[in-house]
């Protein structure tokens, strides 16, 4: 099921890559429309399972990439205009949980799921953090800003995201999985 | 639910430039303002990102959303860094002995907490708005004035590999499909008797709510995508490097837009190391806005 090497990038990481983004940038903005939960100034963002759940399920370059152009494309039809490091951190965050994606058997699983959920989490504080820290660079804050304004409030809300939806995606994903045949 | 891309053609100088020459112009003059916090270099950074601001034509209706975001998230942040922070800003700014206008002592849980607003503070705080605003003007206007179909020709042409910039193009041509899909679903749903404005319950049950959403058009997009894999296989794809339908050619213009890049960048190295330059300070004359004497 899984490709020998969790780096490779042909045909079908270009394809799912490319799914990954458009779902990520789709669901960042059709959430615009919809009232999601927030507490205080963290708001859950839905769509940032996809960025994790493409990494864990395709490999840490798809999920790269489907959390870099993903964020991307979410901006761009949002109309916020284009936040590179932002962008780059989204990109980490589906990287970093695409590390256990060779170690997969089932994804339904519960010690996959776990694990799944753990590296995700990691993958939240490892982009928000890259991206959090680079303000410094770019704005000019200073790091106590950086992290009480920025990297709390996006590392709490997506890690809470991630932990309640990345398992459910994951069960659904093992019937199509098992039945793709690769 | 239509998606729409904010791009345009609008004909101007920047429309007719190599998509490639403004994404380099853009990063150069980016990494020449990381080391600098001259107040008087943050205010040309500020006007030269205008600059191109105006030559895009963009009018206020269509990029006020984007304009109240980076205003607003000014205001949190010059907001943290002078009030929470007590600081006001990097190191530099801890150098230079503060002239106090307001200060006051706070006795939390046992802990006393003085925040103040100083003059430095003040003078930081607006150089900082300026460089926000100059990075935010010179990357925001990007989705209205470059167009999307372009992306993935401009990043290979930049040295992307060249799957990479498939992927991206690819990317680009699916999230109108997908954002069909994602209608149809939450169609669907609501016929099911599934109420998407209602938010109630815990957070982790609002949360989960969403999922029925999500589920059905993440697991129909991977289930196309086989047979998306399959026909690219059946084509061959990725046995040679292959060519765009778009070409993208510098002209004489594009070198020009890319000099302007990097006169910025070896000015701003210059002020840095040649003039020292790059540190922050506060213009006497700032001082006698407050009636204060430095």
């Amino acid at each position: 099921m899984k490709d020998s090497n969790m780096w490779s990038f042909g045909t079908r990481q270009v394809v799912y890559a490319a799914i990954g983004a458009a779902l990520y940038g789709v669901f960042s903005w059709a959430t615009n429309f919809i009232p999601l939960p927030s507490v205080g100034n963290v708001t859950f963002r839905p769509a940032v399972v996809i960025p994790a759940f493409f990494g864990v399920a395709f490999g840490p370059l798809v999920g790269f990439l489907a959390g870099g152009i993903g964020n991307v494309l979410g901006d761009f039809l949002s109309g916020w205009g284009f936040f590179w490091n932002w962008s780059l951190g989204n990109g980490l965050m589906g990287l970093i949980p695409g590390l256990m994606a060779a170690s997969v058997v089932s994804f339904k699983d519960r010690g996959t799921i776990t694990k799944a959920i753990m590296y995700a989490i990691g993958g939240v504080v490892v982009g928000m953090l890259f991206a959090s820290l680079t303000e410094m660079f770019t704005s000019g804050i200073d790091i106590s800003t950086a992290l009480v304004g920025y990297f709390t409030p996006a590392a709490i809300g997506n890690a809470i995201v991630i932990a309640v939806l990345l398992p459910i995606v994951m069960v659904a994903y093992d019937a199509v999985a098992a039945r793709s045949g690769r | 639910m239509l998606v729409t891309w904010k791009y345009r053609p609008r004909g101007t100088f920047l429309d007719s430039l190599d998509p490639r020459s403004r994404w380099i112009t853009s990063f150069l003059i980016l990494f020449a303002m990381v080391p600098i916090w001259h107040p008087y270099v943050m205010v040309g950074y500020f006007c030269l990102s205008m600059t191109q601001f105006f030559l895009s034509r963009l009018t206020w209706q269509e990029t006020k959303r984007v304009w109240f975001f980076i205003i607003f998230l000014i205001v949190i942040v010059i907001g943290l860094n002078a009030i929470i922070t007590g600081r006001g800003g990097p190191g530099e700014i801890q150098r230079l002995e503060p002239h106090v206008l307001w200060e006051r002592s706070f006795n939390i849980l046992g802990a006393t907490w003085t925040p103040n607003i100083t003059v430095e503070k003040i003078g930081f705080g607006i150089t900082q708005m300026f460089r926000m605003m100059g990075t935010a003007v010179l990357f925001f206007i990007i989705p209205w004035t470059i167009d999307p179909s372009k992306y993935g020709v401009t990043f290979s042409g930049m040295g992307i590999p060249y799957r990479f910039a498939f992927s991206m193009d690819l990317a680009f041509r699916f999230v109108p499909t997908l954002a069909r899909d994602f209608a149809t679903t939450v169609d669907s749903q609501r016929a099911r008797g599934y109420e998407v404005e209602r938010l109630e319950g815990g957070l982790i049950t609002q949360i989960r709510r969403v999922a029925p959403l999500i589920v059905p058009v993440v697991m129909n997009a991977i289930v196309n995508g086989e047979d998306i894999t399959n026909a690219m296989d059946l084509r061959c794809f990725g046995q040679d490097k292959r060519t765009w339908i778009g070409k993208l050619q510098y002209r004489t213009r594009d070198y020009f837009w890319i000099g302007i890049g990097v006169a910025v960048f070896l000015g701003a190295l210059y002020l840095n190391w040649g003039l020292n330059l790059e540190n922050f300070f506060v213009p006497t004359w700032f001082y006698g806005l407050f009636g204060v004497v430095p």
